[in-house]
């Protein structure tokens, strides 16, 4: 399915399915790529995002009909090859406990689960990045185990520090940058993921796989991480 | 060369035209609130389309000039002096060095945001290829006290040229802002359409630079929240509450909520320039038609867009 709409004077925004899947991900990604490899010179922007991908394109080079029949047919002539393997997997270390973990507590007890058990869980599967956005760097991680899913707070706090790894509904993800946010906080990461320059913006694209594995309060603390 | 900050004043951010190119990575548009009056600044003084200016809010602000150069200001009237002598807008001012260029003022129906333009434009510090200040993202800061405020040097006489009137700016006129029926239009019916379109809405003080929320009757029943999608400049979300958010430059890349259409961008930068309590209303435009406007707008300005 592929259904193509205007998202304003000078741009269109791309649907490829209605449901979030990892191979609609897949495939999202792969065109994203096709189409900035292609049309670059036509672009302004592109957004990709679980189900769609939209993009800007400069007026003085391309009318709208023009511009969504070139995309249109670029697509429709390129088979989607699934290019997964070829992504890269980013791993996070993560400290999970109750001082950086704000929400842990409850959630262990309302899950039933061990901090152990919490912690198999989180960390013992890969998570793809459906999108990113909210803030500059914020990559949303799916599907999380149905087990830890919990919604997002009913009130958000005003602050939560940078390197937090929060949980909404099934998706988790890390805050780059420290924010206003809903999201239940569980644990947080020694790695700065602020994007200061170029090469920080490389560290997650769509369709890239994440881990995130357990380390102690030493290890998080030697590695630069604050209590 | 360069003008020191000698009083901070509400709110003063440096901006260029945005920040392009990195929305993927989740990174704001970010740029100029008002167009209209950040591309006659530019233009009045020979400058790129993309020079950074000073875009500032309320005024209160107080520069002293470090160097000499020639300035632009438009935008708002917000009582623009030089040593206390009051000067007009929308056209070329050479400044001495030793000069203070003070805002002081809001004037009613005379627009909150002016700019100020120097010859070669504001020469801060480029992030993700941008000099645009957007405080959600802590990219840059506001101007403060005692800031530097640099420019590139600039020794010869330039044309005093100043806007025709007819195209200067009346921030009092009743506002309406045209719409492009897009996104999710057509999942609104056509009586949530009737009061979307119907009803005059009044500008919530609670609006900023990443959206200009709308107070207004409800439109009831709104489609649920949806899959989150890349939202564009002017979008429209409509909101649980049933009201709309018109989506601005510092708005985040994507957003959940359904959106009724989508605003003509040079509307917008009139929307930039009405405060808190004036009221707008909607009107559709075609594509074509708004495509064509831009066009005529990028042409004359040199917009290489």
């Amino acid at each position: 399915m592929l259904d193509i709409k205007i998202a304003g004077e000078n741009s269109i925004i791309i649907y490829f399915g209605d449901e979030i899947s990892s191979t609609l991900t897949d495939e999202i990604a792969f065109y994203t790529q096709l189409i900035k490899q292609n049309l670059n010179t036509l672009l302004i922007d592109v957004v990709p995002s679980y189900t769609s991908l939209l993009l800007t394109y400069r007026l003085g080079s391309i009318n709208y009909e023009s511009f969504s029949q070139l995309v249109s047919e670029l697509i429709n002539n390129s088979d989607f090859i699934n290019q997964n393997t070829q992504r890269k997997t980013v791993e996070i270390p993560v400290l999970y406990d109750e001082s950086v973990g704000f929400d842990l507590a409850e959630l262990l007890k309302e899950a039933h689960l061990s901090l152990n058990e919490f912690i198999d869980l989180h960390s013992g599967q890969q998570y793809q990045v459906h999108a990113i956005g909210f803030s500059p760097g914020f990559a949303f991680l799916g599907q999380l185990d149905k087990r830890i899913a919990r919604p997002r707070l009913a009130n958000p706090r005003l602050s939560i520090p940078a390197g937090s790894v929060g949980i909404a509904d099934r998706q988790t993800a890390v805050y780059p940058m420290a924010s206003a946010g809903g999201w239940n906080i569980i644990g947080r990461t020694p790695l700065n993921l602020t994007l200061k320059d170029d090469n920080s913006l490389e560290r997650f694209a769509i369709g890239d796989t994440v881990r995130f594995k357990s380390i102690s309060k030493q290890s998080y603390l030697q590695q630069g991480g604050k209590l | 060369m360069s003008f020191q900050v000698a009083k901070t004043g509400l709110m003063t951010l440096i901006q260029d035209y945005g920040r392009y190119g990195y929305a993927e990575k989740g990174l704001s548009q970010s740029g100029v609130a008002d167009e209209h009056a950040f591309c006659w600044a530019n233009y009045l003084l020979d400058n790129h389309f993309n020079d950074a200016v000073l875009e500032i809010c309320f005024g209160g602000i107080e520069l002293k000039a470090l160097s000499s150069s020639y300035i632009a200001v438009t935008g708002a009237d917000l009582g623009f002096k030089i040593n206390g002598v009051s000067q007009s807008l929308w056209q070329v001012i050479k400044v001495n060095k030793g000069d203070v260029l003070s805002w002081s003022r809001l004037i009613k129906d005379r627009g909150f945001r002016a700019y100020l333009a120097v010859k070669g434009g504001v020469k801060s510090a480029l992030i993700f290829n941008s000099r645009s200040v957007n405080a959600r993202e802590n990219i840059g800061k506001l101007v403060k006290e005692g800031e530097i405020i640099p420019f590139d040097t600039h020794s010869h006489d330039i044309d005093k040229r100043c806007v025709p009137e007819m195209y200067i700016a009346d921030y009092k006129q009743d506002l309406v802002l045209h719409l492009i029926a897009c996104y999710q239009y057509d999942q609104f019916t056509e009586q949530q359409k009737a009061v979307f379109f119907g009803e005059d809405y009044q500008i919530d003080p609670a609006s900023d630079r990443i959206g200009c929320r709308l107070i207004g009757q409800k439109i009831e029943q709104v489609p649920e929240q949806m899959i989150s999608e890349g939202i564009s400049y002017g979008s429209v979300e409509i909101t649980h509450e049933g009201l709309p958010i018109i989506l601005l430059k510092d708005r985040p890349s994507i957003g959940g909520y359904p959106k009724i259409g989508t605003v003509f961008s040079l509307d917008l930068a009139k929307l930039a320039q009405r405060q808190a309590t004036s009221s707008v209303r909607f009107r559709l435009i075609s594509l074509v038609e708004a495509q064509k406007k831009r066009k005529e707008f990028n042409a004359f300005f040199g917009m290489q867009l």
